[in-house]
């Protein structure tokens, strides 16, 4: 509960209509009332009236532009809204508000923000979330969502004012409330949540993050864990603690005793669960210092799993480690998608996760087997001092990768041999390999190599927007990004950064310290008081491009089906424009360049009937359109693209979809550039 | 006399609309050597640390030289550019420079990418860099 000294101010809400009442509840409604559409994660509603034939004639029904929720506007807008009864609730802005907006016309209903002063200016997850969560019992209906400062508040859906009865006052203090102290305080202590919680019943689902780990400034850290709250009382039901404790199963694999102070392992994405089953299924990321871990050596149970929970204890019914002693930046990104499948004549209640390593995992999510094997296959040892590596990962054997897992000069750019030749120049400093080569110590060439270059890690495959599977056809249709190409090294810390051996940076560079997106940049951060590097300080370094061109060939990113009553991946298409620096490239003059896709890792898939829609993540020209980047659509059957509508700018959050008054909407959140935030609703014409 | 003001504001703001239609290029010249000298050693204290000494980007932090940055800018206005930079840069203190050191350190960036240098300074206001078109090519 939130002690006085703590108490932080409420900003309040501004109440503009009533919630509820904008629209009648004549004609067919279909809502969306969670992040992804339903708590299974699908994103999917079986909705047709905007269809292949039509998609292309969508008018913008209105916007929403969130420069003003918050005192400075936001390029990283990324939520995903809810519909329920003819209102939209959202995140938004640099104060992580929840707005309330009528589904028809956009206009603001009700405006509920926090204001938590220092405690939100230390918040490791700042901006606008990925947004709220919705619950009703058929007579009330309350929207929960977590702040920046990590606060559960539950708000009443009709006004957007705190439910008093629920915590204190209406909010959980989920710093005061963890059962692990979070050092060295409340304020400025290192946990956040920036997802959507997950509302099961009467029980909602809440998770944890953390700063970015690329350059800790310490080997120890607060602890993530999930927890479940009730959603009447603000009673805490659970808490899972994703690095075991003394006495329970898993603290073994954490070697030296270092369970006790390694720290993160949260549980940064969205949440899925059966109910029927009774079971959450909680992804679950990387412990402390994403690229070094020789300060926890051991396998590390439960980070880098998927856990199934009991929905009423938390206690672990199973789990399946993807990658042990992880040191990729791999860790679970988005919500498990819990879907029946047919295999082999026999229906199976699955669980399949989508990963940045652009393998799908597939499991029987009762029992945690799964449905094709994943043997354990051996992978290459690394030569950090001090580091410890596990000698062996899990391979799913189907379906097979849906995006590219490693780097070999079979990767690279190929438009012309030319320009191949300049590739392997460029990469003779540096070390290719497939999955799970692990980051190396950089060198200064010859001796090198100066980093591994990886197709991922923080931004490859598929990150937090998610996967989405059609429950009728038992497919999973999923973004990829096929080009993030990261080069990662360690380089020993300069003196006073940390107490770790090694930060991910490159030799004769200065060390930098990296930042999650959004780091100081919400409504709560104050102005940095320390004095800014010197001049020639910055690390600079030649760029991985041939001719300003990407150096692995395309598609740089696809979407693919994968049907997993086969396991088989049933089509795969460059996704986005190609652009406009590639289509009029120089150098590509009488060169025909399919379409490439763009690299991007935050474009996540809405589902209707029969199609498949998806932003671009990035604007583009062409003799077809203005400035402006493309919301598409694609057959669901063929991976075709049947039509498409222009954005002012990338989409940045992943649409929905949902009816009112028997006309249907979509909602996709833009940003990026010098677009700020926007929610933009289109809709048919009314002829 | 509430009335009045209205119309005056207004007048105003469509005179401003009118001064923000696009006349003149990027490629014409639109800041000075100097002006790019002084934004070099800006952009050194202000911007070096996360999109590095030669302008090619480190981490999240994007490359500002090069033609994917001058594609994602192509059809804007140097306007919509300079307050892109002027609002929320650097990322950890955004907006915290004067004006006009925002506009050399654009001119800096101008230079990098190969937009010629001319007589005249860039300029500070917004309005007035919201008449440049921003061109990726000629």
């Amino acid at each position: 509960m939130i002690g006085k000294r703590t108490r932080l101010l409420l900003l309040g809400t501004v109440m503009l209509g009533v919630a509820g009442a904008a629209q009648g509840q004549t004609g067919a409604n279909v809502d969306w009332p969670t992040y992804t559409g339903d708590i299974a994660g699908s994103k999917y509603k079986p909705l047709d009236q905007i269809n292949a034939a039509n998609f292309s004639k969508l008018e913008v029904a209105w916007r929403f532009k969130t420069d003003n929720i918050g005192n400075r506007p936001e390029f990283k807008l990324e939520g995903t809204p809810l519909e329920v009864g003819g209102v939209v609730y959202a995140t938004a802005g640099s104060r992580r508000a929840v707005i309330a907006l009528d589904a028809v016309t956009g206009e603001l209903l009700w405006v509920h923000g926090e204001k938590e002063g220092a405690r939100g200016a230390a918040a490791p997850r700042q901006l606008s979330g990925r947004g709220p969560s919705y619950w009703t019992d058929g007579k009330e209906a309350r929207i929960l969502y977590v702040t920046p400062g990590y606060q559960l508040v539950c708000l009443d859906a009709k006004t957007g004012q705190r439910i008093a009865s629920f915590g204190d006052h209406g909010a959980v203090d989920l710093k005061a409330d963890d059962d692990q102290k979070i050092l060295p305080d409340l304020v400025t202590g290192e946990i956040g949540w920036q997802s959507a919680p997950t509302v099961v019943g009467d029980a909602v689902l809440i998770g944890s993050a953390f700063r970015e780990g690329f350059t800790p400034s310490s080997y120890r850290n607060n602890k993530g864990s999930a927890r479940a709250y009730d959603v009447r009382t603000g009673k805490k039901l659970w808490q899972f603690h994703t690095i075991p404790q003394k006495g329970e199963v898993g603290y073994e694999t954490w070697l030296n005793g270092s369970a006790e102070y390694t720290g993160n392992t949260g549980v940064w994405t969205e949440m899925t669960a059966d109910p029927e089953a009774g079971l959450a299924y909680l992804p679950v990321e990387s412990p402390t210092s994403d690229f070094y871990g020789g300060k926890h050596p051991g396998n590390n149970l439960y980070a880098n799993s998927l856990v199934a929970v009991d929905l009423k204890t938390g206690k672990v019914k199973w789990h399946f480690q993807f990658i042990h002693h992880e040191v990729w930046d791999y860790d679970m990104s988005s919500a498990p998608l819990l879907m029946d499948i047919t295999v082999r004549g026999k229906t199976i209640k699955a669980v399949a996760e989508p990963t940045k390593m652009g393998m799908l995992y597939v499991f029987d999510r009762i029992t945690g087997k799964p449905i094709w094997p994943i043997p354990e296959k051996a992978v290459p040892k690394g030569d950090v001092p001090g580091e410890w590596y596990a000698p062996t990962q899990p391979i799913p054997s189907k379906p097979a990768a849906y995006s590219r897992t490693g780097v070999g000069v079979d990767d690279l750019i190929d438009f012309t041999p030319q320009m191949r030749q300049q590739a392997l120049a460029l990469v003779k400093d540096y070390k290719m390999g497939p999955i799970y080569t692990p980051p190396v110590v950089s060198r200064q060439p010859p001796v090198g190599p100066i980093a591994v270059l990886m197709a991922g890690a923080a931004n490859g495959g598929t990150n937090w927007p998610g996967g989405s599977f059609n429950p009728e056809n038992h497919t999973v249709y999923v973004y990829a990004c096929n080009s993030c190409l990261s080069a990662t090294a360690l380089v020993a810390p300069p003196p006073g950064m940390t107490d770790l051996d090694y930060v991910e940076g490159r030799v004769g560079q200065r060390v930098v310290m990296v930042n999650a997106a959004g780091t100081n940049q919400g409504a709560d951060a104050p102005p940095v008081k320390a004095p800014p590097p010197a001049a020639g300080g910055g690390s600079g370094g030649r760029a991985l491009t041939v001719n300003g061109l990407p150096l692995l060939k395309p598609p740089y990113s696809t979407i693919s089906a994968i049907n997993l009553d086969s396991g088989e991946i049933v089509w795969q298409v460059a996704h986005g424009e190609t652009p406009d620096y590639i289509r009029g490239h120089a150098a590509l003059k009488g060169i025909t360049v399919p379409r490439t896709g763009q690299t991007g890792f935050n474009i996540g898939t809405l589902l209707t009937k029969d199609l498949v829609i998806a932003g671009d993540a990035t604007v583009t020209t062409t003799p077809e359109h203005p400035r402006g980047a493309m919301l598409r659509a694609y057959d669901q059957k063929t991976g075709k693209e049947v039509g498409n509508v222009l954005m002012p700018a990338g989409q940045s959050g992943s649409p929905m979809t949902y009816m009112v008054n028997g006309k249907q909407y979509i909602i996709v959140a833009v940003s990026g550039g010098d677009h700020s935030g926007e929610y933009i609703c289109y809709t048919l014409p009314n002829n | 006399m509430q009335r009045i003001f209205a119309l005056v504001a207004m007048v105003a703001v469509a005179a401003i609309a009118a001064m923000a239609q696009p006349t003149a290029s990027v490629w014409e010249g639109i800041y000075t050597e100097a002006q790019a000298a002084r934004g070099s050693d800006g952009y050194g204290k202000s911007c070096a640390a996360c999109h590095g000494a030669s302008l090619t980007g480190t981490g999240e932090a994007p490359a500002l030289q090069g033609a994917q940055f001058v594609s994602d800018f192509n059809g804007e206005t140097v306007g919509d550019l300079f307050d892109r930079i002027r609002t929320t840069m650097p990322q950890d203190n955004p907006a915290s420079l004067p004006r006009d050191q925002y506009a050399d350190i654009l001119a800096f960036l101008l230079k990098e990418n190969g937009f010629p240098a001319g007589a005249k300074e860039l300029d500070r206001r917004s309005e007035y860099l919201k008449a440049i078109r921003f061109e990726a090519s000629k």
